[in-house]
Parts: C-alpha cells; sequence; structure tokens
C-alpha cells in the first residue's frame, strides 16, 4: 500500500526503549566484568581481566558450575519424563475438554512462582502432604529431609520448567502424523512397538528442543532453588544475585552472569543443532 | 486408533496431579487453623485472611504491584502496538532483523536483565521507584506485546484491509476502521498477559526493588524466606483466584477472535 | 485513447518477473476477462490497477487520467476479492455502507444506496446479518454490493467466483454479467476457467509468464489462437506431431495432406476434438479435408459428449462426438476426418 512507506517510523517508540532500557544496560553489563574491586571492596574502573581470571581460578566458580549443570540435569530429566506423556496425552486425546486440559497444563507458568514454591514448602516440608503421609502409614519414624537442599530444589525446578517443556512438545508433536502410527498399526505392529518404533523416533527433535529449553531454564532460575534450597543449595544464579545485591560486587556478578549466558547460548545451539540433526 | 487410550490417560492423570498438587495444597493450607506450615492442616479457620487484611507491608506492596502492573501495560501496549503494526504490515528492507531486535529480550533470562538493569538503574537512582520498576517490567512485557500482536495482525483475514483501501479508506483510516477493530479481542488478551507478566514478575523485581518500593512478588519472597506461617497461602489465593479471571478472559477471547477470524 | 489504458505494466520480485510489458485498451463498458494459469500474473495486473502493488514500470489511464502512482484509496476501483474481504465485524448493510462513508455521504442517502445494493444482488432484507451467517454465494453478492455503490470506474473481479460450486457458479456467471451489462460498467475479470471467461466478457486476453499472449473475442481466441500456449490453454486440441514434403505440404501419419506447412523447423497440427468425425475406414473423402487412419483404443462416455481414441501410425488422438451417437466398437478400423482449415500449425517450443 502506498501510505506504507512511513510505515516503519511506528517503530521508533518501542526501538528507542529497547535501546536505551535493554540494548544500553546490557553493555554496561559487559564493560562492568572488565572493572576490578578495590581492597576496600569498592569498584575501580578499568579495563583488565583481573576479576575475570581470579573468578575463574576460585574453584568455587567451578563447584557452582557442577551444582547448576547437575541440578538441571536430574530437573530436565524428570520433567521431561513427565511432560512427554502428558503431552503425548493432549495431542491425542478426543476429549471434548482438550482445550481445557491444556490450559491446565501450562496454568503453573500463569501462577506466580512463589505461590508454587510455597506449595512445594507445603508438600515436601517436615511436617508437609508427604511427611505426614509416609508417617501415618508407619514407613518412616522421623521426618525426611526433601526441602532446603538438592531434592527439592530438583522437585521445584522441575515443577516450573514443566509447562515450557510441554509446549515445546506439543509444538513438535504437530509434525506428527497421526497416520504413520496407524499404518504401523496396520502393518501388525503392537501398540508399544508403534510407539518405539514409530512414534518416539518421529518426536525426538521435539524431545531435544524441549530438554534444552527446560535446562536452560533451570539454570537461569533464581527463585527456586533460593527459596528450596533454603540458603544451603549455591547455583550460577543464586551466586550472581549475592554478588550483585549483597556483596554489592558488580564486575564478580557480571563476569559470572556472562559466563552464565555463554553457557546457555552455548547448550541451546548444541541442542537446535541436534534437532535439526535428527530432523533428517 | 482413536483417543490416547488407558494406559496414556493414567499416565497424563498422574501428571496432573502433580501439577495441580502445589496449587490445591496452598489453596487448604490458606485456610489452615494451625500457626505454622502443616499438612494437612489440624483444623480450618479464615484467620490467615483476617491476618492478611492487616499486614501492612504485604498489602502495601500489593498495592504498588497493580499500580506498576496497570502503568506497564498501557505504556507496553502504547509502544508494542505501533511497532507490532509496523512489523506486520510493512514492507521495508530489514524486516526481519528488525523483528530479531525487537524479540531478543524473550531470549535472555531476567537474572540477566535484572543484574543489567540494577547497573543501570543505580547511579540513575532509578532503583526503588516506580518509574524504575515500570521500565524494568516493560523489558519483558514490550517484546512480549510486539511478538503477540504482530502474529496477531498478520493473521487478520486475507485481503480484509486491501479491500478497505479499495473502497476509499486512507491507510489511517484502514487501521482504525478495519485492522483494530479485528484485532481488538487479541489486544485485549494481549493487555490481560502483559498485565500478569508485570505483576508476577518476580526476578527483575528482586534486583531493583528496596524497601522504599517493593513489588508484591519481592515482599512475598522476603516474608517466605524468614518466616513459614500460611499468610503467604491466604494472599496465594486470592492472586490464583485473580490469575484464573485473567486466563479464563483470554481464553474466551481468543476463542472470540478464532470465530470472527473464519 | 481508451477508457482504460495499461501501457507497458511491469513489476518484478526479487529476480523473477511477475507482469511483463502488459498494454491492454478497454472500452468503456465493456467487459474483459484476464484469462491465464495460476502464476501467469493476471492477478498482480488487477492488483497494480487497483493500486494495492505498485507497478516497476508502465503506465495506467483512466478516462486519460494517469493513475499510475496514485494511492488506492483515491482510485475509486471497485474489487471483487477472491476470498470476498467482507468485514466480519460489521453487518451486511455496514459493509455495502463501508465505502460510502469513507466518502463522507450523508445517512439517509447512504441507506437509500445500500438499499438499492443489496436489492441489486437480490439480498434484500439480510442487510442486519453478519457475513459469516450467509452462504458462500450470498457473501459474493455482498462483495460484489460493495464494490458497485461506490460507481466505481472499473470493476475488478479477482477470481470471484472460483469459491462457489459449478451450479451456483453457473447462476452467478449470468447474474454478474447482466447486472454489468445493464450498468454498463467497465469490467476487468480475472479468471484461470475459460468457459468463465468466454461466458462472461465482450474480449478476452489470455496471458501466459507475465505477458498477453493474445487479446480477442471468444470466438478470435479459440477458432485462431496466435500462440501454441493459447490454442493449448483454451479449449482442447489434439497436438499431432508432423513434418512437411517437398512441395511444403503437411505430412502426418505417414500420408500427405491438403494443409499449409510453416516454411521451417518442427511442428505440430493443433486440431480441436469436436471438429474431428470418425467414419469408416472405407468411406472416401473430399479434396479440403484431413484424413487419417487408424484403430479405435476405447470409447469412454462422459455425459455430454463420447470419447474416441484412435490409434494410428503416427500416435494417438482424440475425437468427441456427441453422446447419443453410436460409438464405434473398441478394436475398429476407422478413419479420422476434419475439414483442413480446422488444422492450426504450430512450431515446436524449443526443448
Amino acid at each position: 500500500m502506498t501510505g506504507s512507506r512511513r510505515l516503519p517510523l511506528l517503530l521508533l517508540p518501542a526501538g528507542i526503549f529497547v535501546l536505551a532500557v535493554y540494548v544500553w544496560p546490557t553493555l554496561l553489563l559487559l564493560r562492568n566484568a572488565f572493572n576490578e574491586v578495590g581492597p576496600t571492596g569498592a569498584m575501580v574502573e578499568a579495563w583488565s581481566l583481573k576479576t575475570a581470571t581470579e573468578t575463574f581460578a576460585d574453584g568455587f566458580t567451578i563447584e557452582l558450575t557442577l551444582n547448576s549443570l547437575q541440578l538441571s540435569l536430574s530437573a530436565t530429566a524428570i520433567a521431561l519424563a513427565l511432560s512427554y506423556p502428558l503431552s503425548l496425552f493432549l495431542f491425542r486425546t478426543d476429549s471434548r475438554f482438550r482445550g481445557l486440559l491444556a490450559v491446565i497444563a501450562i496454568l503453573p507458568m500463569l501462577i506466580s512462582g512463589v505461590v508454587r514454591v510455597f506449595g512445594w514448602l507445603a508438600i515436601l516440608g517436615d511436617r508437609g502432604l508427604v511427611n505426614t503421609l509416609l508417617q501415618s502409614l508407619g514407613l518412616i519414624s522421623a521426618p525426611i529431609k526433601l526441602v532446603f537442599n538438592w531434592t527439592g530444589v530438583t522437585i521445584g525446578l522441575a515443577e516450573s520448567i514443566m509447562p515450557y517443556m510441554i509446549l515445546a512438545l506439543l509444538a513438535g508433536f504437530g509434525q506428527l502424523d497421526r497416520t504413520l502410527e496407524e499404518a504401523s498399526r496396520s502393518l501388525g505392529a503392537s501398540p508399544l512397538r508403534t510407539f518405539w518404533r514409530v512414534t518416539l523416533p518421529l518426536s525426538l527433535p521435539a524431545i531435544v528442543l524441549a530438554a534444552g529449553l527446560g535446562f536452560v531454564l533451570s539454570m537461569s532460575a533464581y527463585i527456586t532453588p533460593k527459596l528450596l534450597g533454603g540458603g544451603r543449595v549455591f547455583v550460577l544464579a543464586t551466586e550472581i544475585f549475592e554478588q550483585a545485591t549483597t556483596n554489592t560486587n558488580w564486575p564478580v556478578a557480571a563476569v559470572l552472569a556472562i559466563y552464565t549466558l555463554g553457557l546457555l547460548l552455548l547448550l541451546l545451539v548444541v541442542s537446535n543443532l541436534l534437532a535439526r540433526g535428527l530432523k533428517r | 486408533m482413536n483417543g490416547a487410550g488407558p494406559v496414556l490417560s493414567g499416565l497424563a492423570a498422574l501428571v496432573y496431579a502433580v501439577i495441580l498438587a502445589p496449587i490445591i495444597v496452598v489453596v487448604t493450607l490458606a485456610f489452615s487453623a494451625d500457626s505454622f506450615i502443616l499438612f494437612p492442616p489440624s483444623g480450618y479457620s479464615l484467620r490467615w485472611f483476617q491476618a492478611l487484611a492487616a499486614h501492612a507491608p504485604l498489602l502495601s506492596a500489593l498495592w504498588l504491584s497493580v499500580q506498576v502492573a496497570c502503568v506497564v501495560t498501557l505504556l507496553s501496549l502504547a509502544v508494542g502496538v505501533p511497532a507490532a503494526l509496523a512489523l506486520a504490515k510493512g514492507e521495508f528492507r530489514g524486516k526481519d532483523a528488525l523483528t530479531g531486535f525487537f524479540l531478543a529480550p524473550l531470549l535472555l533470562p531476567t537474572l540477566i536483565t535484572g543484574l543489567a538493569l540494577l547497573l543501570f538503574f543505580t547511579p540513575m537512582r532509578l532503583t526503588a521507584t516506580l518509574p524504575g520498576l515500570v521500565l524494568g517490567h516493560m523489558t519483558v512485557t514490550v517484546p512480549f506485546v510486539i511478538r503477540m500482536m504482530t502474529t496477531a495482525l498478520s493473521n487478520l483475514p486475507h485481503d480484509i484491509e486491501a479491500a478497505a483501501a479499495t473502497l476509499g479508506a486512507t491507510p489511517f483510516r484502514v487501521v482504525r476502521r478495519v485492522t483494530l477493530p479485528l484485532a481488538t479481542p487479541g489486544l485485549i488478551a494481549c493487555a490481560c498477559l502483559s498485565f500478569l507478566l508485570s505483576f508476577d514478575e518476580t526476578v527483575i523485581s528482586l534486583f531493583i526493588s528496596g524497601p522504599r518500593a517493593s513489588t508484591l512478588p519481592v515482599e512475598m519472597v522476603r516474608y517466605v524466606e524468614g518466616r513459614t506461617d500460611p499468610l503467604i497461602a491466604a494472599l496465594s489465593v486470592v492472586l490464583i483466584v485473580a490469575t484464573l479471571i485473567v486466563v479464563v478472559a483470554v481464553e474466551r477471547l481468543v476463542g472470540v477472535a478464532r470465530a470472527i477470524g473464519k | 485513447m481508451s477508457y482504460l489504458e495499461l501501457a507497458g505494466l511491469q513489476k518484478r520480485y526479487g529476480g523473477s518477473v511477475a507482469v511483463d510489458d502488459v498494454s491492454l485498451s478497454v472500452e468503456k463498458g465493456e467487459s474483459v476477462a484476464l484469462l491465464g494459469p495460476s502464476g501467469c500474473g493476471k492477478t498482480t495486473t488487477l492488483r497494480m490497477l487497483a493500486g494495492l502493488i505498485q507497478p516497476d514500470r508502465g503506465t495506467i489511464r483512466v478516462d486519460d487520467v494517469e493513475i499510475t502512482r496514485l494511492a488506492a484509496h483515491k482510485r475509486n476501483m471497485g474489487y471483487v476479492f477472491q476470498s470476498y474481504a467482507l468485514f466480519p465485524h460489521l453487518t451486511v448493510s455496514r459493509n455495502v455502507a463501508f465505502g460510502l462513508e469513507e466518502r463522507g455521504i450523508g445517512k439517509a442517502e447512504i441507506a437509500r444506496q445500500v438499499e438499492e445494493g443489496l436489492a441489486l444482488v437480490r439480498l434484500d432484507g439480510l442487510g442486519g446479518r453478519r457475513p459469516r451467517e450467509l452462504s458462500g454465494g450470498q457473501q459474493q453478492r455482498v462483495a460484489l454490493a460493495r464494490a458497485l455503490v461506490i460507481h466505481p470506474s472499473v470493476l475488478l473481479l479477482d477470481e470471484s467466483l472460483s469459491n462457489l460450486d459449478a451450479k451456483l457458479r453457473d447462476t452467478m456467471r449470468h447474474e454478474i454479467r447482466s447486472i454489468q451489462r445493464s450498468l454498463g460498467i467497465t469490467t476487468l475479470f480475472v479468471t484461470h476457467d475459460q468457459v468463465e471467461a468466454l461466458t462472461m466478457c465482450d474480449r478476452i486476453a489470455v496471458m501466459n509468464r507475465g505477458r498477453i499472449a493474445q487479446i480477442g473475442t471468444a470466438e478470435d481466441i479459440y477458432e485462431r489462437p496466435a500462440t501454441r500456449f493459447v490454442a493449448e490453454f483454451v479449449g482442447r486440441a489434439n497436438a499431432l506431431p508432423a513434418t512437411r514434403d517437398t512441395e511444403g505440404k503437411v505430412v502426418l501419419w505417414g500420408a500427405a495432406h491438403p494443409v499449409a506447412a510453416p516454411p521451417q523447423g518442427a511442428f505440430d497440427l493443433f486440431v480441436r476434438p469436436q471438429r474431428m468425425r470418425i467414419v469408416s475406414a472405407s468411406e472416401p473423402t473430399g479434396g479440403e479435408t484431413v484424413r487419417v487412419t487408424g484403430r479405435v483404443l476405447r470409447s469412454v462416455f462422459v455425459g455430454d459428449h463420447v470419447e474416441v481414441l484412435v490409434e494410428g501410425a503416427g500416435g494417438q488422438l482424440a475425437v468427441e462426438m456427441p453422446s447419443g451417437t453410436t460409438a464405434p466398437t473398441e478394436g475398429a478400423e476407422v478413419a479420422v476426418i476434419w475439414q483442413a482449415k480446422d488444422s492450426l500449425p504450430f512450431a515446436c517450443e524449443a526443448a
């Protein structure tokens, strides 16, 4: 249309906003990574790699990385094991409540993370649902520790990333042709064999993408490890927050943030390449 | 093969139990008569709702959150919808690159954005202020609005705007009489979700909140860190109910939009 | 100068040319079809006329005023879209009123004209409905009324009947044609359906690969196709590979025939199946008649005619016989004859 030549002008407010409040602060973050922290703890403007080298020489950084990776890996595995059957169910069901069921499945995404974490505290706490149940059944005598440790954080993380993974899986299933499964059945394969030989291989790219997404989300999660870890679980996210706020050590926070971002990008690239390779 | 089959349905029911468990537990706990987190509660009462009604810090945080979310929603639509219009309707060079540029903030975790904003706002004394919180939340909602509305505007019935133009409507009149009315359900749904995104935003708020101004999720995190009583459960019920209203509204609106779009 | 003049219109998309040097003159009140296969550039041409696409080159003039760069909303062209593009949020009346409202006409006058427009397309009384409550044919009529009430300088119809079922299409064809004639409105009609083009228009412009291959009346196009493409695209034709003898006469299926051959190059003889007749192999024929012999492969009853496939020395050909006549039995030795003037030689396309 003739009038559309001036249309790009409409991008201006949003462009200015993103540049000023997103791009510029992100550049500031990069800049801060090259600053140093003086002996008094005050920040010294500099262009050096001192903060970075010190941070990486610190064994604690390695430990944080391993913790983050390990927690994310187990949370993703659990979330995938739960999301996959649910997504497959949503994909296949011809229930007239399908729409409602799909909304419920991704509902946690819309409900405040703090609320859900609080729910897990009530389920997994010393006097929570699980311990009360097990004690009344006589299976345990003293409450088992399920929160303020790795178990609680893993469970909380798994639950928080599930809606995202379900959406990713459903999007991937879109390419799954039901007639292929029917063809397999008509050729004499049992439902289990059909799943194993047709459904699973065809949904593998979706699984990889969903897992990649879940992993990245768990790596950058802060609230869940903070609240369900009860100060006893240390990951990159919690450390970045501590350094930035409690310690006001911005250079270290910046270095850790960029490092984490690098890890995340690497993971995303790998999972995307893997998914693309599987699609062929 | 019809439907999901009994095995898969059974598995799905189990997963639904896991998904809904925290929400159900929280709702039950809100009506607890106990002074600490005990599940199942030993008795039921409304005492924690009464306590909530008298808890000034949480209430003022709630009020601030509502204010922030309202301003964020209005500003995000004002900034994002024109951009979405340009991206959906315009034909100019570098459009794909620009789309990528506007959606990039959705890719970075809020942990990184929050830290960047802390570094940016501190020297400008914008931390723990209403403008600071609004700008911070907008880094999430503006790209979200652009993404949602670009899709909504691109999915309008084919040729419908061209038809208005051939009938004599100027480009501005086409937007006013055809594009926007048709996009209204999507626009309202988008506003609802932006409000929710801002209202629930926790990590960015944690970075840039302070004693002078902190939003509800921040106050809730601080409360849960310090104490373990069912007060937060009572507050959660209020939030869940409000969220459900918004979700149902969005679901119905998008449904309506689909009906019109056909 | 004609009423509507397209001169040297061109539109490129990246490396490909959608419309290449299209020129066309349309008289006031005339109805012209742009006929061609999908992707031939006919819709692009129509959209350039309406101002929905900017041409890279060329000019458009209406009533001696150049409108090539005029914005779509200033052109006063009635465009009926393939998808109808009715406004789903407005009632039928408001849809029809839209163009009038944009022209700032008074309320009472709009109401009167809308009523007139709806009556014209026989939708009286349905003004309060929403488009989605109407059938496909009714939606089509609303779109037509909406385009007509603005008294457009040119009416543009883009594949407007393709979404209707066969029966309804036939009715609409005649209805649109009679409305167009009674209003005397200049009309451009894009279609890939030759029956539509042949029945609804005074003249037809056959388009291929962005160019106009031939412009003429229905009879011109059908009887005297200018190019091989037109002969193939409009109506059915047997393309019979032929050669020439030393005297320059056409040799087909091993025998010389009284048909002039083009001076050089390989060529095919195009013959319409319904111009061919099947006679017994022994029957002799006169001078200006082409006659080939062969064996009946099979006969297929297609409703309004019987299609007979005959195989001979030079390949196969199809003959259409009116249904009701007795088709020859399979395997029968027959002769196929047609008048020499019904054979059109076209050079083979360079491979």
